[in-house]
């Protein structure tokens, strides 16, 4: 929309104002968290921003250097507490690696549909979240539905709703439970089924395209300068998904040509865009869920784990790996001198990146779209501070 | 700016009110408790799920629709207090009005948790704030928040509430406003070298 | 003469128990209508059955809340703000008639009275917005102003159409003129009206001011305790007034079968769909942003409004002769 500035006053330069220093946060509606953005407006119009993070510290860096292998999984499930499987599995990915160990194939393809399903409960929970920030108060209630949905399985395998637990260094904790493959099939066909109603709140309404379209737009080279990466990059037709170009799991089968996956990018860069990612992504994931459950079904019974040392001392070297979580690259730089701690364990987490981007988009747009772009990027704040 | 805020009174009608009618009164508070989510971490999810359609804490009368803490009777502090949090969390507490309920929901808030031995997290919110009740779990799953709700409001149904026993409850937390210096932990100082 | 004054007395009691018992039905109907459209059950325990003394457990708790006055606040405006809007809509409900006869005050203007003494309520959040002396305050009650500014306009213009239509400017009369053809003719109007109403309520998806997840609570941020319960009340309070107004002016108020007898119970009902309504919209729609909505306002009703009073115009004219 082009911009149109009409100013009214006595004598030259119309009324002389003074900018107003707003503080969003810490605790604020939109924030759902702790994030905190000074604001710095004239009149309704932001002219800077800038985030302050820190206020979701916890030292989970630090911390890793006093737990021993085993115990990393319990705090890497927890900085972004919306794929927790997703951060223990790239944990664990690691460890792995730096022993040089081999993961049952069955682990492997069990750990790849658990990854996936905890995609689509960390995409449900934005896509009811975010038209809360818009004013909608309906669809969240929809999304948490099929979130209970699928938590049901999850919590059935792993015994917790949100930080399951369930990977181990060179496996699994269990094998799955008996007919536990049947009744997931069946939570994935009843999200499937509900999930046009939802699409129909969000997408298809007119007064949430008309506050998110064209609002926000980030240009690939915004998104390469900050490192954003994830739904949002994806979103401005940055084509880049580890799954694919980094296939770790079972992903290079899955994303094989004539396999499920794919990678869901748009064009415009816009908070609609981004929001239609997120939708359209969560049809891929259940379809690789799918394709995982059929693929479990097919291997037969087997081992899900290997035997570990009781001491688990990994070799002295670095090494980095990073995973495609829900919310973008999610990486682990992981320092060994062969001891049973690490020396230390450096997490690049995705909403960190995402969320410093803020300070470029957000100037020059007004306080209500501040909401609606602050929303789209879809952030966790303990993946911001860690 | 800090500044010195009155100690809490309790409110015109409750003043006011004979004996008999703190059975009323009771009940007004107990099935009315506008709840504020001090949503930190993991457990505001929870928090949230609780708040939905299969357990749906608004049944209890809890009702989720206060936007900010001058209308909220109940505040739920639900995840991680950290140190450099633990000054809002004080300051949101102080502008709640009088009477007004803590529930701690989780491990972290309670305890500090799987954080318990980080340099930056608060060990359980109580050392700022005092608690009525304490969810435990990591995360608690949301029908450990509506025990805790029917706790409380068991807890309120008894109570027999004075502006004295209101000041009694903040005393030993620094009186009515406390500053970020005294909610804050002073800077740790380096072990002392024995060799 | 001691007659009068007892009838007059009468008629506030009246008038003062229907503006505190209709709002809370209201409030208590949304709370279930909403709770049912999203799956849920909304309050069950207050009272007993399906938590019917919900508003009333509320009511209870706000009186006993410690009130609280924010130094940075301009005191005595932070104080009269909340009866502003209490009263201005106690006004424009004892004018608002249930049947032929069965009206808090018969006045000749009633329909110029209501729209005079119903905008008041707006300086009220206004002058919440100054007085608190918080910033989040301040810009809602900007917003306020100006959705006030842009939203008068149709209003007024979609009800003069109802009154050239009906030749009156009394809520009585123009329900007495009320004939079935209006459905159709004065839809346009009744569009208007309806939009612009939940604008002036501040109801979702007009509600910048107290947008929650911009500005907090707008305007009410800083309130607590009884005033807070205040504005609550005007907000449905409201919502009663402009429902039962639409239901006058567009549905003909006491008008269906048997309406010598239960009038007052069809002005209710023909009400009861409005607010129903209003409540509906709130269910299932985002919040407009504040440009968009002035662009609604100039760009959509101001010449539907006109259009509607022109229809009018040279309907009465023909129609007359």
């Amino acid at each position: 929309m082009p911009e149109r500035e009409l100013t009214v006053g006595v004598g030259a330069g119309g009324l002389a104002t003074a900018d107003m220093v707003l503080n969003i946060g810490p605790q604020h509606p939109a924030t759902h968290g702790v994030l905190r953005l000074r604001i710095t407006l004239d009149g309704e119009r932001i002219k800077a921003a800038e985030p302050i993070v820190g206020y979701m510290h916890r030292g989970a860096e630090k911390l890793f250097e006093v737990r021993d292998y085993r115990q990393i999984l319990v705090l890497a499930n927890r900085h972004d507490w919306l794929s927790a499987f997703s951060s223990e599995i790239g944990a664990a990915l690691i460890v792995e690696r730096m022993l040089g160990m081999d993961v049952p194939e069955r682990a492997t393809w069990v750990r790849t549909l658990l990854a996936e399903l905890n995609r689509v409960l960390n995409h449900l929970m934005f896509l009811g979240s975010y038209p809360l920030e818009l004013g909608a108060i309906t669809p969240i209630f929809y999304a948490f539905r099929e979130r209970e949905e699928l938590q049901a399985v999850m919590e059935e395998v792993a015994g917790g709703r949100m930080h399951y637990m369930f990977g181990r260094i060179g496996g699994l904790r269990d094998d799955l439970p008996m007919g536990w493959t049947g009744r997931v099939r069946e939570a994935i066909d009843a999200v499937r089924r509900r999930l046009p109603d939802l699409e129909n709140m969000l997408v298809g309404n007119e007064i949430l395209q008309a506050r998110t379209r064209g609002v926000g737009i980030l240009d690939p080279k915004t998104i390469a300068a900050y490192g954003v990466s994830g739904p949002i990059a994806r979103a401005s037709g940055v084509d880049v998904d580890l799954r694919r170009d980094q296939p770790y799991l079972a992903y290079d089968e899955l994303f094989a040509p004539g396999g499920p996956g794919r990678v869901v990018t748009r064009e415009a860069g816009d908070c609609l865009a981004r929001l239609e990612v997120l939708l359209e992504q969560v049809h891929v994931s259940l379809e690789l869920a799918q394709a995982c459950l059929e693929r479990i079904e097919s291997l037969g019974p087997g081992p899900v784990n290997v035997k570990l040392p009781k001491v688990l001392k990994v070799p002295e070297g670095a090494d980095y790996l990073a995973t495609e979580n829900p919310l973008g690259f999610n990486g682990y730089y992981l320092v060994s001198r062969g001891d049973k701690t690490p020396w230390r364990l450096k997490l690049r987490s995705a909403s960190f990146n995402n969320v410093q981007v803020l300070s470029t988009l957000l100037p020059g747009t007004l306080l209500a779209d501040m909401v609606a772009i602050l929303g789209s990027m879809f952030f966790v704040v303990g993946d911001v501070d860690k | 700016m800090t500044t010195d805020l009155p100690m809490p009174r309790v409110g015109a009608g409750q003043a006011a009110a004979p004996k008999p009618m703190r059975l009323v009164l009771n009940w007004g508070r107990r099935y009315s408790l506008w709840v504020f989510n001090f949503g930190l971490a993991c457990c505001a999810i929870e928090f949230i799920a609780a708040s939905m359609a299969r357990h749906d804490f608004i049944r209890l009368g809890v009702i989720p629709f206060a936007p900010g803490p001058r209308q909220a009777d109940l505040m739920v502090v639900s995840g991680t207090v950290t140190d450099k949090m633990a000054p809002a969390v004080r300051r949101l507490y102080d502008q709640m009005p009088e009477p007004k309920y803590v529930i701690s929901f989780g491990a972290c808030s309670n305890s500090g948790g799987p954080y318990w031995d980080s340099y930056c997290v608060t060990k359980g919110v109580d050392q700022l704030i005092p608690v009525d009740v304490y969810v435990p779990g990591c995360p608690p799953r949301p029908e450990a928040l509506l025990q805790g709700i029917l706790v409380l409001q068991q807890q309120i149904a008894q109570e027999k509430l004075q502006t004295k026993s209101l000041r009694g409850r903040l005393g030993p937390y620094a009186g009515r406003r406390a500053s970020a210096a005294e909610v804050s932990r002073p800077l740790v100082a380096p072990p002392e070298q024995t060799t | 003469m001691a007659g009068d004054i007892v009838e007059i007395v009468l008629r506030a009691v009246c008038v003062l128990a229907a503006f505190l018992v209709l709002p809370l039905l209201v409030g208590q109907t949304e709370h279930k209508v909403m709770a049912h459209m999203q799956g849920r059950l909304g309050p069950m325990e207050a009272g007993g059955f399906h938590g019917w003394a919900q508003l009333v457990a509320d009511g209870i708790k706000f009186s006993q809340k410690e009130d609280i006055v924010p130094l940075a606040a301009d005191k005595r405006v932070f104080r009269i703000a909340p009866a502003l809007g209490i009263v201005s809509y106690l006004f424009a409900l004892a004018v608002i008639p249930l049947g032929p006869h069965t009206v808090g005050a018969d006045v000749p203007g009633s329909l110029v009275w209501v729209l005079a003494v119903g905008g008041i309520g707006t300086v009220g959040t206004l002058m919440a917005g100054w007085g608190s002396g918080n910033k989040y305050s301040l810009l809602g009650g900007l917003r306020t102003a100006a959705q006030l500014v842009s939203y008068e306009l149709p209003l007024i213009l979609a009800c003069a159409s109802f009154a050239i239509a009906a030749g009156s400017l009394s809520l009585v009369g123009i329900a007495h003129a009320w004939t079935p053809w209006w459905l159709l003719w004065q839809l346009p109007g009744a569009l208007v009206f309806l939009v612009a109403a939940t604008a002036e309520l501040q109801r979702p998806p007009f509600d910048m001011p107290v947008a929650d997840s911009e500005l907090v609570m707008g305007p009410y941020t800083e309130y607590t305790g009884l005033r807070f319960a205040l504005f609550l009340l005007a907000e449905y309070a409201g919502i009663v007034v402009m429902s039962l107004l639409l239901g006058v002016l567009y549905l003909g108020g006491w008008t269906g079968p048997f309406d010598h007898q239960i009038g007052w119970l069809w002005t209710l009902l023909k009400g009861a769909i409005f607010a129903v309504l209003i409540i509906w919209i709130r269910v299932a729609w985002p919040r407009l942003r504040e440009d968009q909505l002035q662009r609604v306002a100039w760009l959509g009703l101001v010449p539907l409004a006109l259009l509607q009073l022109a229809i009018t115009a040279i309907g009465v004219v023909v129609t007359s002769r």
